[in-house]
């Protein structure tokens, strides 16, 4: 019995210690690789003693200035559509956790489908319309269309949130004098705060990785950092490995750090519900 | 009334006020900005004409009082770009950069004919741009596009494992360097194992240049598919041979043009068939371990081709085109025809560019910067497209590599494989 038991906890282990390698090595690989000369990035036999340099790091600095632009309209169009992703997905949250009837089912059910569609499919009808307007190279466009995508699953996220906090407090607030939004504002959002927050962190992510949105419709004044990336693995004159990894490492870490000082907001969001009667 | 006249400032309504205009501001485009000249490229192509006191256009720009503004993706990305923005009613770009390779009579029709701006206001010394480049930008007898940018594949050798392999010098033939390339699959004094030849399984490049040795080809500029099946089995079936001595990688099916810089620069092949341009790159003390060992010829032809019958290896070009829908077409053409300009091409050639020009290559400013100068221009000479643009292009490159990649890993004997290439691609000529 108890060596059954000490075989699970060994095939456990092993299974975590292979998913961590599974996940883990690939992105160790490019954050140890921009610290290494680049001969040696992909010297075979493998260099796994090397002196670190940072020497990637200024050349991305110098030759590909454009990549720190890139992050700047990154956090620009990130923050716009966070702010916007969760300040319209609460307030449709609140409405539709407060409220039933046929229609509200059925909306929230398109909302849901509408959330399925493939981006590609949306996207290029939209390139003409976006150009018509004239919002096209704007961070207006990416703000918007990036808390487009993310308003259905941050409206449904924050409605199991919003499920989860007493009716009561609403109609006592209510006695007291507060209108629907003054409840939304000074009940709701306080409470649901850890709702707010794992939208924000689903937000975050999506749009700071995003790439087909920001390949469509910007051009030289908002082109993002995963653009930059992008073009870093250009064909025609080559890659430098040691500057793609170091431009890489710099994208990634902003939002790793984020993801996990937010971790606990981020299990909260995805198993928001799960216990629900 | 009074309420709204007495509104005082408060702090959340200066906060909000303050946000929304920046955000207004930052949303919008800049109405206060001069004349400027959009342009569509690669960043390489921007990246070629210089910065600060190098800027090959700064006289140009000066002159025309022209702010230029280019936005750049990766090839293929641009080339969808390209055509997409020149399918809208108007574009803000007025030029555009395009791969000899794409413009079909359809897509043609999207650029505006340059033939009459040259005729008014002309190239400086037209007639020194490569004739087989302009005529790639010819369609339906429009002249649409001028070329501006060429990569011309050589065959790159590391000449350190030649040397430790004990052989003499590059091959002079197909045959020697097949050859060579079988005694050079082994383990280096450095512990690296070796293949003899690295080539990406993802470009029909590779196997027009080894069906090109034996005299055949994949489609003809006339649109002949596979001209002569017995030089395109033969290409393939070397190919298959040194797959099968393990003188191309294992993981051939999977290789890409990346790898090919990758491996040579480790020392990890000996062989490879890339640009000329790669040879800085190849060689970059940074990056490569070979640093100034690594070399490059013409890609040889097969010793059974009739003596002095030329190999023509596969040439890519890039040209500039103006959208039929752009506004400014007249500032559009003084940018092409300044970078166009001798002195801008051999600039650009000497920032790294394969220059369009044949008199650059006699500049001694180009030639004692690039040791490759005299072997590139030479192959140019008798270069041509891997096949000619047509609306099925993209298929039948794909279906040709399938069937490749099945005969060289030894799924499909090369007979059939060339009978398929033949019945799949032959109902998608025009």
């Amino acid at each position: 019995m108890r060596t059954d038991r000490l075989l699970i906890g060994l095939g456990k282990g092993l299974a975590v210690a292979l998913l961590l390698v599974w996940s883990l090595v690939p992105i160790a690989f490019v954050v140890v690789s921009s610290f290494k000369p680049g001969r040696d990035i992909f010297a075979v036999p493998a260099r796994y003693r090397f002196t670190p340099t940072l020497d990637h790091y200024g050349a991305l600095w110098g030759r590909w200035w454009v990549f720190v632009e890139g992050l700047w309209n990154s956090t620009l169009v990130t923050a716009g559509a966070t702010a916007l992703a969760v300040a319209a997905s609460t307030c449709a949250g609140y409405v539709y956790s407060r409220n039933a009837g046929r229609m509200l089912g059925a909306s929230l059910l398109f909302l849901i489908v509408v959330r399925l569609i493939p981006p590609i499919v949306i996207t290029l009808p939209l390139f003409p319309i976006i150009n018509a307007l004239q919002v096209n190279d704007t961070h207006l466009v990416l703000v918007v269309l990036y808390a487009t995508f993310f308003v259905s699953l941050g409206t449904v996220l924050m409605r199991t949130f919003i499920d989860q906090i007493p009716r009561e407090l609403d109609e006592a607030a209510q006695i007291d004098g507060a209108g629907r939004l003054a409840i939304l504002r000074r009940v709701i959002v306080p409470l649901a705060a850890p709702g707010i927050l794992a939208v924000a962190v689903f937000v975050v992510v999506f749009a700071w990785n995003e790439f087909l949105f920001a390949f469509i419709f910007t051009g030289t004044r908002t082109k993002t950092a995963p653009l930059v990336i992008s073009e870093m693995i250009g064909s025609i004159d080559g890659v430098d490995w040691g500057i793609l990894f170091a431009a890489s490492t710099v994208q990634l870490a902003p939002v790793l750090i984020f993801v996990i000082v937010m971790n606990r907001y981020l299990v909260a969001g995805l198993t928001a519900g799960a216990t629900k009667g | 009334m009074t309420d709204r006249t007495h509104r005082a400032l408060t702090r959340r309504r200066f906060i909000g006020s303050t946000l929304g205009s920046a955000a207004a501001l930052a949303a919008l485009p800049s109405w206060a900005q001069g004349r400027r000249l959009n342009v569509l490229s690669h960043a390489v192509h921007e990246r070629v004409l210089g910065t600060g006191e190098g800027d090959l256009m700064a006289a140009w720009k000066a002159a025309n009082g022209v702010e230029l503004v280019f936005t750049t993706f990766d090839s293929n990305p641009l080339q969808d770009r390209l055509f997409r923005e020149a399918s809208l009613p108007a574009t803000d770009f007025a030029v555009g950069y395009i791969i000899d390779n794409r413009p079909t009579s359809e897509i043609a029709k999207l650029f505006e004919p340059l033939g009459p701006l040259n005729a008014a206001a002309p190239i400086e010394d037209f007639a020194d741009i490569a004739p087989g480049l302009i005529q790639g930008m010819t369609v339906d007898g429009n002249l649409i596009g001028i070329p501006v940018r060429h990569a011309t594949q050589g065959l790159f050798y590391n000449e350190a494992l030649l040397e430790e392999a004990g052989i003499a010098g590059p091959p002079a033939t197909l045959e020697e360097l097949v050859e060579q390339a079988r005694k050079l699959t082994f383990t280096s004094a450095a512990g690296t194992p070796v293949t003899g030849m690295v080539l990406a399984s993802d470009l029909a490049v590779f196997p027009v240049m080894f069906a090109r040795a034996f005299g055949g080809d994949f489609i003809t500029g006339d649109f002949r598919l596979v001209p002569d099946r017995a030089a395109m089995e033969k290409g393939l079936a070397v190919l298959r041979g040194m797959f099968e001595a393990g003188a191309l990688p294992r993981s051939y099916a999977t290789t890409r043009n990346d790898d090919m810089v990758t491996w040579m620069q480790q020392g990890r092949a000996a062989f490879t068939v890339l640009p000329f341009a790669r040879n800085a790159q190849l060689n970059n003390p940074e990056q490569s371990a070979y640093p100034g060992r690594i070399k490059a010829i013409p890609f040889p032809g097969s010793a059974s081709l009739p003596a002095g019958t030329p190999m023509a290896s596969v040439v890519e070009a890039w040209a500039m085109v103006i959208p039929r829908n752009a506004a400014d077409k007249e500032l559009a053409w003084s940018f092409i025809r300044e970078v166009a300009s001798k002195r801008v091409t051999l600039g650009m050639a000497i920032n790294g560019n394969g220059p369009v020009r044949v008199s650059s290559y006699a500049d001694p400013a180009l030639t004692e910067r690039n040791p490759l100068a005299a072997v590139e221009a030479s192959v140019l000479a008798t270069a041509r497209g891997a096949f000619p643009p047509f609306p099925e292009a993209a298929r039948a490159q794909a279906t040709m590599l399938e069937e490749v990649q099945l005969a060289v890993l030894g799924r499909k004997s090369v007979p059939d494989a060339v009978t398929a290439i033949i019945d799949r691609v032959g109902p998608m000529m025009p």
